[in-house]
């Protein structure tokens, strides 16, 4: 059975493996391919990976910490969320207008965005949820299933 | 001039409660830049890029993109508007954003489509300070002076 911190980890590779497929199609200006790859990869992160991390994780670890949902770690990782859904709406339009110089430049800046939100996740939230709740690996493997299967 | 945790809040300015600062220019533009407890949670400021003069941007799209060793982000415009300047010693230098964020380091000047509707997403003021106070403990930010 699989930690938190495993299933996690494991879609942040896929999330930016689906990133890097987009930015690739682009790069060779396949522009209808590029659109589709980054509208999978909005939707996976927006209404799968964000929305177990909202609903589930970050209520799970502001519990733990004394039930304060301005906890300075879960309010950071929020506000790096909605900054991130601005930018994907951007590199969308940056498609729809086949620009290849403003696409990269926001591929730059959210590639860093995602490098530094992901590790912090990935060192300070993931490992202590897998520490408090060991057994809970399943039934978060079943959630994420169900939200992916919407 | 407010100070919090070490952070410059000058009450004069209007803000958008997160990342940005604005002020009114006579000609009914607006500058724009970042406050100090926003520089400060970036860290050292290495890259910038600002949107061109001339480009339309909707409300909530970003002006500019920053990027520091350890942080990434964009400065919003909290209202539709269309770039008349940019800061092009920011963009030579992205450091100074570090140094005098609200003075030699404003990052671009905007025209509001609709001067009616500029209110609607910024405040100022006591309300506006109380705001930024509180941004600074949900973000746990101490400020400290830069050199240079």
């Amino acid at each position: 059975m699989k930690s938190i911190d495993e299933i996690m980890r494991g879609d942040h590779e896929r999330l930016d493996a689906l990133l890097a497929a987009s930015a690739q199609a682009i790069e060779g200006l396949r522009w209808e391919e590029g659109a589709t790859l980054l509208a999978q990869f909005q939707h996976d992160i927006i209404e799968n990976h964000i929305a177990v991390e909202e609903s589930m994780l970050f209520p799970a670890f502001e519990a733990q910490e004394g039930g304060d949902a301005n906890h300075p770690l879960t309010s950071l990782l929020r506000k790096g969320h909605k900054d991130l859904r601005v930018f994907f709406e951007e590199m969308a339009e940056a498609i729809s207008a086949r620009d290849t110089e403003e696409f990269e430049g926001l591929l730059s800046t959210v590639q860093a965005i995602l490098k530094t939100h992901d590790a912090k996740e990935e060192t300070e939230l993931y490992p202590f949820l897998s520490k408090a709740f060991p057994e809970n690996g399943e039934a978060f493997t079943q959630a994420m299933a169900a939200l992916k299967r919407k | 001039m407010s100070e919090y945790r070490g952070c410059e809040l000058p009450e004069d300015l209007f803000y958008d409660l997160d990342y940005v600062w604005l002020r009114p220019e006579d000609d009914g533009t607006w500058t724009i830049g970042v406050t100090d407890p926003a520089q400060t949670m970036s860290g050292r400021i290495q890259k910038s890029r600002i949107k061109k003069v001339g480009v339309h941007l909707e409300t909530g799209r970003h002006v500019a993109t920053l990027e520091s060793g350890k942080w990434a982000g964009g400065v919003p415009v909290p209202f539709a508007a269309e770039v008349i300047a940019r800061n092009e010693a920011v963009l030579e230098d992205p450091h100074m954003i570090n140094v005098a964020p609200y003075t030699d380091a404003w990052i671009a000047r905007v025209k509001p489509d609709d001067p009616q509707r500029v209110l609607d997403r910024i405040k100022t003021g006591s309300e506006a300070i109380e705001a930024l106070k509180a941004w600074i403990n949900r973000y746990d930010v101490q400020c400290m002076r830069c050199a240079g």
